[in-house]
């Protein structure tokens, strides 16, 4: 399908840590939206900030973040409250990777809108992304 | 509110840097809304002082690495940079992948550099349909520089260069021999050649080939080849201080810098179709899907059918004009 030059894709953001070199799940989940249509920013983060920086530049619908080794709730919050700084709540949130059982809870807290762990079926991501990012542009899903 | 009156509110807030404004502005224009459209009219003609420079290659020339090194030393003498990065959309999904800030990352948090990325939507020609909006947006947001990315080019996607004022081609070693250089094409719309990843081996001959082909040209070639590397940090300065000179040169040149300003019977044809296109798609006025079913039923000819769509969006302008007119009054 020929998409038209003005369709007005979901535009998600995913994004890691700099330091972890881990990417086989950022790049699973960047093909698997790319070809649902949607437009995917990719960036690594040196600072949590960074990530919500990019988004308000890119104008996302989605933020995802993936972790491997750590950081998982320290990272999060710290996104979600340069959000709050930058007065975009409504902005949806997720995170994937190797999220473990104890993490589950404080990430809930924070406001994480899915947590996808390892084994999560990719047409379930792939959906909540969808959802998510129509219903932060107004759209019924 | 109209269009027109919510793309003014936007664009007061674009005009006072706010970036969500201007990254929303950004988005309205791509996806060719009433208000994009009239927020592309809105910001026609850039101001004077800003700089824009593009930037083309091959896929995995290294335009990415080389704008974010150029960057960092132009933010001296261009304190507030854009940068507008394409990449391909797909064909078969219409979906992206857009992983040109990836190298860029130095910048993620530097409030006076402004990235953004763009998929080409199926828009041929090295840049997306919405680009010269874009550009005109970041520069009624008081930018000093814009810099262009475009997708990795071949040898004939050189709409770059009729929206960038000075133009630079990426050329990595290693690609063709001397017959490459002298082809038709990206090679002929840029003013600066830069063979990159000088420090690898195959550098020297590529810039050979590509310095041969400007010494055939003669006297009047006006094209400058330089080398870099972004992994040693060799020829950055020397480039950067080639793309401002050149930036000096063409405002020596006296050129009219309102020239993209200037209206001819091509560019108001454009500009009509784009406002009736971005609200004959985006209304919600039930009407449009009648006449779709009408036409689609053989009730009525498409061309009356498509006349009849024109007419609403004539009326609908009266119309926002006596509202306007009326909330002024009211106020």
């Amino acid at each position: 399908m020929l998409t038209q030059d003005t369709a007005p894709q979901p535009r998600i953001l995913l994004t890691k840590s700099f330091i972890d070199s881990h990417d086989r799940a950022i790049a699973t989940i960047a093909l698997a939206l790319r070809d649902a249509a949607m437009e995917v920013v990719l960036i690594d983060y040196e600072q949590p900030e960074d990530v919500v920086n990019v988004a308000l530049q890119e104008d996302v619908d989605v933020i995802g973040v993936s972790f491997m080794s750590g950081g998982q709730v320290e990272t999060t919050e710290k996104i979600f409250a340069e959000l709050k700084r930058r007065d975009v709540t409504d902005l949806p949130v997720v995170v994937g990777g190797t999220i473990r059982p104890f993490d589950v809870p404080p990430l809930e807290a924070a406001g994480v809108k899915a947590i996808f762990r390892g084994g999560a079926p990719l047409t379930e991501v792939v959906d909540s992304f969808r959802t998510l990012s129509r219903a932060y542009r107004g759209l019924a899903s | 509110m109209s269009p027109e009156t919510e793309a003014a509110h936007l664009l007061q807030n674009v005009s006072g840097g706010d970036s969500l404004a201007i990254a929303r502005a950004i988005t309205a224009i791509e996806n060719a809304t009433a208000i994009g459209a009239e927020l592309s009219l809105a910001v026609r003609g850039r101001p004077a002082k800003c700089r824009t420079l593009g930037v083309t290659g091959p896929p995995g020339a290294g335009k990415s690495s080389l704008i974010s090194a150029l960057t960092a030393i132009l933010l001296e003498r261009y304190p507030r940079i854009g940068v507008l990065t394409v990449d391909p959309s797909s064909p078969v999904s219409g979906g992206a992948v857009l992983g040109d800030r990836v190298r860029m990352a130095a910048h993620s948090r530097n409030p006076d550099v402004f990235i953004r990325s763009l998929a080409t939507r199926g828009h041929l020609g090295g840049v997306t349909r919405a680009t010269r909006g874009v550009i005109d947006v970041l520069g009624a947001a008081a930018f000093d520089l814009v810099i262009v990315e475009t997708v990795g080019t071949g040898q004939s996607e050189v709409e770059v260069a009729s929206l960038t004022e000075v133009k630079l081609a990426v050329c990595p070693p290693g690609l063709g021999d001397d017959m490459q250089a002298i082809k038709a094409g990206i090679l002929e719309v840029a003013d600066l050649l830069v063979v990159n990843k000088a420090d690898l081996p195959d550098a020297d001959r590529t810039a050979g080939h590509l310095k041969a082909m400007l010494h055939y040209r003669g006297d009047a070639e006006t094209r400058s080849l330089l080398l870099a590397s972004t992994v040693t940090g060799d020829g950055l300065m020397a480039l950067a201080h080639a793309i401002d000179a050149r930036f000096r040169a063409s405002i020596n040149e006296d050129r009219d810098v309102c020239a993209n300003m200037t209206v001819t019977p091509a560019t108001l044809a454009d500009d009509a179709a784009e406002l009736v296109r971005a609200f004959v798609r985006y209304t919600r006025d039930a009407r449009v899907s009648d006449i779709c079913l009408a036409i689609n039923r053989g009730e009525i000819r498409h061309r009356d059918g498509l006349i009849a769509a024109v007419k609403m969006f004539v009326e609908s302008c009266d119309d926002a004009a006596g509202a306007d007119a009326h909330s002024r009054v009211g106020s």
